[in-house]
């Protein structure tokens, strides 16, 4: 429950304004963005609605808007429009959205504990061939090779792991959507869903990494 | 209540708009010019000249006339090292400190420069509104506008400037965005636009999103360190090369000067012609003069690597903001720059589409400032502006790394916190190092301030739980709070700026600033005096060197008017060496007073010419 500073009417935790007194309201300890912006803890966000509600809720909070208020009302406003913008940020990028539902629900973060050092076993297939093919081709450059030629074998490396990444994409909307749909389900299927959810996140990091690899290789290999 | 306006405090030029029956307009003086120059000169008394005249006095005075000042705002002695050389006045300061320039035997932060300019357009303000016959005609309250590139420290410094110029400043808002605004006055659609603005001494381009009257800001980018006097030194350097076989190696300052100004000149004739003269008088230190002949060709080739850097800063905003050039609706040009036609085609090249440029781009942004200045003090809600932060914040974390708290182009106000605990047992203060920049390095990033954390409770070593929040207002100006969980005790930070002034020092210059009011009040009254007497005798000068004088006079004068002319000239140049006002008036009034009516045969003669060879039609 927050209090309203003005008038002392209660007011619950997701009201922006006081029903009494018509006041902003302070920001207490808020913690979950899809409320703050009235939607439902799902993962499907329909990103012209979302717009609409932060666009909506930016013209009640802007502190361009308080300017002649009480000083509790510019910093209530203040705070308002930041949290609004930290939360429309995150609810907009999907992967954000995930790992912010994954912290609602009490999931650890979905960054490697060993700082991304130990490769996902689903993945040692591509990340052992990768790192064979990038061997091969820094040697072939220090001794001279073609550009254009190592380049096209890059390009070549590029594609296993961006099929894998379609892949996980894929199998992320898929558990997103599992996850919308089983609201009424026991809990243990739901943090099922999120557990999975999370090891595909963790994957995925993974695989933007390997790709950032080969672009930094590209790059190294100048243009041609 | 008092007036309120918007001011565009430009490298080169200022200029101060506001909202009059829903319609921003700019205020204009006498002559309806609206541009006051950035320029600020400390006359032989200690009076401080401002705007056009001490524009004139770059070329009479240039140790004691300063002009982009705006390029030192928030900056280190070790940030400005490259403009040094290039400019007449002296450039100081601690190294880790504020920037100070030396003029005329004092010093100066730039902070105390700018306001000077912001009390001039609060003058020239103040006295439109009385000229309106407004009872309260005073101008207490400002948005200023900055570039949108600019760092925490610039636009602290330029929020110091306002203060000290006697300005509240309701706010600190993007060039582009307002900009925008002033667009979005004429025009209200919607749509993704891209705001080109290349100015005077710093280049900036914001991508929006328009829709609802809310004005949001996708992304910003830019270079607070490129800009057309970029251009003009380019041009110079050239030049004084070319002319260094016949003049002093170094030249002088005067001679610097007089070929800025040729370069400057040229520059603007090349925006129409296709190939101009550039010419240095032989009095400014150059044996013989110097001329040369420059087409539009010529310039674009020196110009073009400085224009192109303009482009890497566009394709990053669109890439940050997730678009492609096609995305982009509409292009808007902002800043005298974009009047050069290799700006313009460079840009109409890369958006694939025709830039908007229906406002004039030197007023524009003043423009946009009063229509924010308007929105805040009337809550008018139409329109909105939702801007970013150009640059990450962080902290400096183990090992000198740049940890990011809030990210770029994140929408202001923005917040973000970050934990912090002790090393040691009982530990009761933690330095915190805060930095702006996207570099992974500490040392590579922009150093804001640094404070400590003190007032920790003391605990075992990892126990304290500090919550330090920073939070960026609507201005882009980041502050620090910080609490220690456990115990909720609020931790006193002390924010020691790296660039910029503390408030002791704000405040100290603030009560000087009253002490000089009076004197400065006198001081203004005698400059003013004094243009009247220049322009005058400036005229008279002009006239008497006419080569049809000797027709003029026949036609004109009596005999023994010429001799009274002359007289009159004299005693008012006289009075003009001096520094009694009244007389200065007083001969500058006779002055006038003689050549009445050598100067209604002049008027005559030029409306003739203008007509000659017209029919009604035309005319």
């Amino acid at each position: 429950m927050l209090e309203c500073r003005n008038c002392g009417a209660g007011a619950p935790v997701d009201e922006h304004f006081c029903q009494q007194c018509s006041r902003i309201l302070a920001l207490g300890r808020h913690g979950d963005y899809f409320s703050f912006l009235g939607l439902p803890r799902r993962l499907g966000v329909d990103p012209k609605d979302l717009e609409q509600r932060f666009r909506d809720l930016s013209r009640k909070f802007h502190p361009d808007y308080f300017y002649n208020a009480p000083p509790a009302e510019r910093l209530a406003s203040l705070e308002r429009s930041s949290y609004l913008n930290d939360a429309y940020r995150t609810l907009r990028n999907p992967s954000a959205r995930i790992e912010h539902l994954l912290a609602l629900e009490g999931l650890p973060p979905a960054t490697s504990d060993e700082g991304g050092a130990k490769v996902p076993p689903a993945l040692l297939e591509e990340v052992f061939a990768l790192n064979e093919e990038l061997d091969e081709i820094r040697e072939s450059r220090e001794s001279g090779g073609e550009g254009a030629a190592l380049r096209a074998r890059l390009d070549a490396a590029r594609t296993p792991i961006e099929r894998k990444r379609d892949e996980h994409e894929r199998r992320i909307r898929e558990l997103g959507d599992r996850w919308d749909s089983e609201a009424d389900s026991p809990s243990g299927e739901r943090l099922a869903t999120l557990t999975a959810l999370r090891e595909q996140l963790l994957e995925r990091k993974y695989i933007d990494n390997l790709l950032a690899t080969i672009d930094r290789e590209a790059a190294g290999l100048g243009v041609s | 209540m008092s007036n309120v306006v918007g001011i565009d405090l430009g490298t080169t030029n200022s200029l101060v708009a506001y909202v009059k029956d829903g319609v921003p307009v700019v205020i204009r003086d006498a002559s309806g010019d609206a541009l006051v120059p950035s320029i600020v000169s400390i006359g032989e008394d200690g009076t401080v000249i401002v705007g056009r005249e001490a524009q004139r006095r770059l070329l009479t005075a240039p140790a004691s006339t300063v002009y982009s000042v705006k390029r030192f705002m928030g900056q280190g002695i070790e940030d400005v090292h490259g403009d040094a050389g290039l400019l007449p006045f002296g450039i100081g300061g601690d190294p880790g400190g504020v920037v100070r320039l030396s003029i005329a035997g004092q010093e100066f932060t730039p902070p105390e420069i700018s306001a000077f300019v912001l009390r001039e357009l609060k003058r020239r303000a103040e006295e439109h509104f009385r000229e309106q016959g407004e009872f309260d005609f005073e101008v207490e309250r400002a948005v200023i506008t900055v570039p949108a590139y600019f760092n925490d420290a610039q636009r602290t410094a330029t929020r110091d400037a306002g203060r000290l110029a006697g300005l509240e400043v309701l706010r600190i808002i993007n060039e582009p965005t307002a900009a925008s605004l002033a667009y979005g006055m004429a025009a209200r659609d919607r749509g993704t636009i891209a705001v080109y603005d290349f100015g005077g001494g710093t280049f900036d381009v914001s991508i929006l999103k328009v829709e609802d009257g809310v004005f949001q800001v996708l992304s910003t980018n830019g270079d607070t360190h490129l800009g057309g006097d970029d251009i003009d030194a380019r041009l110079t350097a050239e030049v004084r090369r070319e002319i260094a076989g016949a003049a002093p190696e170094d030249g002088n300052d005067q001679m610097v000067q007089a070929v800025r100004q040729a370069a400057i000149q040229a520059k603007w004739d090349l925006s129409s012609e296709e190939e101009t003269e550039l010419r240095v008088d032989p009095m400014a230190g150059v044996p013989g003069g110097y001329r040369r002949r420059m087409t539009r060709t010529d310039f674009e080739r020196m110009i073009l690597p400085l224009v192109e850097r303009t482009l890497g800063p566009c394709r990053q905003a669109l890439a940050d903001a997730g678009l492609e050039p096609k995305d982009i609706e509409g292009v808007v040009l902002v800043g005298g720059s974009t009047r050069i036609p290799l700006v313009r085609r460079l840009v109409h090249e890369l958006f694939d589409r025709e830039p908007h440029s229906e406002l004039n781009p030197d007023e524009v942004v003043a423009l946009g400032a009063a229509v924010q200045a308007d929105i805040l003090v009337s809550g008018r809600r139409e329109m909105l502006l939702l801007d970013v932060t150009p640059l990450s914040l962080g902290i400096e974390t183990m090992g000198g790394v740049m940890s990011k708290i809030v990210l770029r182009n994140s929408t202001i106000p923005a917040s973000g916190r970050e934990m912090f605990t002790s090393f040691a047992d009982n530990q009761t203060a933690v330095d915190v190092h805060v930095l702006q920049g996207e570099r992974e390095l500490a040392a590579d990033c922009r150093s804001l301030a640094r404070f400590r954390l003190r007032g920790i409770p003391p605990m075992p070593a990892g126990l304290p739980r500090i919550e330090v929040q920073f939070q960026i207002d609507a201005n882009g100006i980041l502050s620090v709070s910080a609490k220690e969980l456990r115990t909720s005790v609020e931790q006193t930070i002390e924010v020691k700026p790296s660039y910029g002034l503390t408030d002791e020092e704000v405040e100290r210059m603030l009560i000087e600033s009253f002490e000089h009011a009076e004197t400065d009040i006198d001081a203004r009254l005698l400059i003013e005096a004094r243009n009247e007497a220049e322009t005058v005798i400036h005229a008279t000068e002009k006239s008497l060197r006419r080569s049809d004088f000797d027709e003029l006079a026949a036609e004109a004068l009596a005999s023994g008017e010429r001799q009274r002319i002359e007289q009159a000239l004299t005693e008012a140049k006289e009075a003009l060496g001096g520094a009694d006002r009244d007389l200065m008036l007083q001969k500058t009034e006779a002055l006038n007073k003689a050549t009445r009516p050598l100067a209604e045969v002049v008027m005559n003669r030029s409306v003739r010419e203008a007509l000659a060879g017209k029919n009604v039609r035309d005319v």
